[in-house]
């Protein structure tokens, strides 16, 4: 279908985009994977749009004093495919991959899908196991937030009107960390079932740090510090794996829709935490 | 689609029961209401704006009150319709007392039709659990500073 009538802007600065968006009236538009779909069902009509497709300052990955900083417009492409995501947050990579489809990776960015907080994307589960921060610009100052603060709720980020998600930041991975990201796909969307997304330590037989981050289960990703705790000090064996993982979905109101009941998917949550251990067991070094 | 859970109101069962029943509170706490207008005994007409991310919906809803055994349950019977699609709603509301607290109970059925059902079936679940915790949260905060009015001097 065709949309509404829409005025439609394209800043090519980033003081310019702050400026139009300054009256908070206007709806940002950040690669529009999950904006214009909405709009020509005519589910969406917001009468102004500002493209921040050319904003070049918004573009870059760079390093920065033991961190990654991912300007908000990189598509999924950009930090899949960049070296130094690669070498320096692999697990940050590992999630971009499996976003969707080659079209929406090409076009859709990281600041546009935290900003449209889908219960079910994948980012945020590797930003929850990364403890990554979010960097916020308006035209009345700057802000940062934990990711863990920045989403609030299912469709629902902290994001005021007439800001922006400036970047994302996240720390560089020490090369002894083992990283994965296990997602139960859901074919039609893209979209995850449930995601789990790993990082772990080992020294001297044992696991000393673990952060593991959910997505798809509840209606906003979670940290999962029960699995995490569960998993610390032990050694890491098959047994110990199944142990931690099967707490994942504990206490948790989780999701229901036409591809998974909350109850088939408090089991996928456990089966793919428990692969994503696994798997980011046994890539430490 | 089933809708259950709880929800505990600080405040007696009584005034809970009575609280979820009034006109004006659940105006004031339904997420988007624009207007509400008695019909009926026990009926009301609804206007809401439903705001969901970037999705926004006007819709022209019914409700009735049936079954009534105060201060226990009464069953709840919504029928909305929009221009981006419609709902039709069943549900039973108990009231267990809880301490000076109420734990009202919901259990029911909703069927949600036309356009937002087709696109948003993967977020309904979720987004009506937010829309029913909305609801309640700012009902305990209403039926608490009524209260406190009620009783100054």
């Amino acid at each position: 279908m065709i949309p509404q009538n829409f005025e439609y802007s394209s800043p090519s600065n980033l003081n310019e985009a702050l400026a139009l968006l300054a009256n908070g009236d206007a709806k940002v538009l950040a690669g529009g994977m999950s904006l214009i779909p909405l709009m020509k069902l005519r589910l969406a009509a917001p009468e102004r749009l500002v493209d921040l497709g050319r904003v070049a300052d918004l573009k870059g990955i760079r390093e920065d004093g033991g961190n990654l900083h991912i300007g908000s417009m990189a598509t999924h492409y950009d930090i899949e495919s960049s070296a130094l995501v690669h070498g320096r947050c692999p697990l940050l990579a590992e999630a971009a991959s499996n976003i969707g489809d080659v079209q929406v990776r090409n076009m859709g960015t990281i600041g546009g899908s935290i900003a449209h907080a889908d219960p079910a994307a994948d980012y945020p589960a590797s930003l929850l196991a990364l403890e990554a921060k979010v960097r916020i610009t308006s035209a009345k100052g700057e802000r940062t937030l934990p990711i863990d603060q920045f989403l609030v709720d299912a469709l629902t980020s902290a994001l005021e009107p007439g800001e922006i998600v400036r970047e994302v930041i996240v720390p560089v991975e020490s090369a002894a960390t083992g990283i994965s990201y296990q997602k139960m796909v859901q074919p039609a969307s893209g979209f995850a079932i449930v995601g789990a997304a790993v990082r772990v330590r080992k020294s001297g037989g044992k696991v000393t740090f673990a952060r593991v981050g959910i997505t798809g289960l509840a209606a906003k990703a979670f940290r999962s510090t029960a699995v995490e705790k569960l998993l610390e000090t032990t050694a890491g064996s098959a047994a110990d794996i199944q142990k931690a993982a099967a707490v994942v979905s504990d206490n948790v109101d989780a999701n229901s829709d036409l591809h998974a009941s909350a109850d088939y998917r408090r089991q996928m949550a456990r089966v793919y935490t428990a692969r994503a251990l696994a798997q980011a067991l046994s890539r430490t070094s | 689609m089933k809708v259950g859970g709880s929800y505990t109101l600080p405040v007696p069962r009584e005034r809970a029961y009575q609280g979820l029943q009034d006109p004006e509170i659940l105006a004031k706490c339904m997420p988007g209401t624009e207007q509400l207008a008695r019909i009926g005994p026990d009926e009301y007409e609804m206007k809401m704006k439903v705001v969901i991310a970037v999705v926004q919906g006007l819709f022209t809803a019914k409700i009735r009150i049936a079954d009534q055994k105060p201060p226990d349950e009464f069953r709840l019977l919504v029928e909305g319709s929009g221009k981006v699609g419609f709902l039709k709603g069943d549900g039973l509301l108990t009231f267990v007392p809880a301490g000076g607290s109420t734990e009202v109970r919901y259990e029911g059925d909703v069927q949600v039709g036309g356009m937002i059902a087709g696109v948003g079936q993967r977020l309904l679940d979720t987004t009506a659990k937010i829309v029913i915790r909305k609801f309640f949260e700012r009902m305990s905060e209403e039926l608490t500073q009524a209260g406190q009015a009620a009783s100054l001097p």
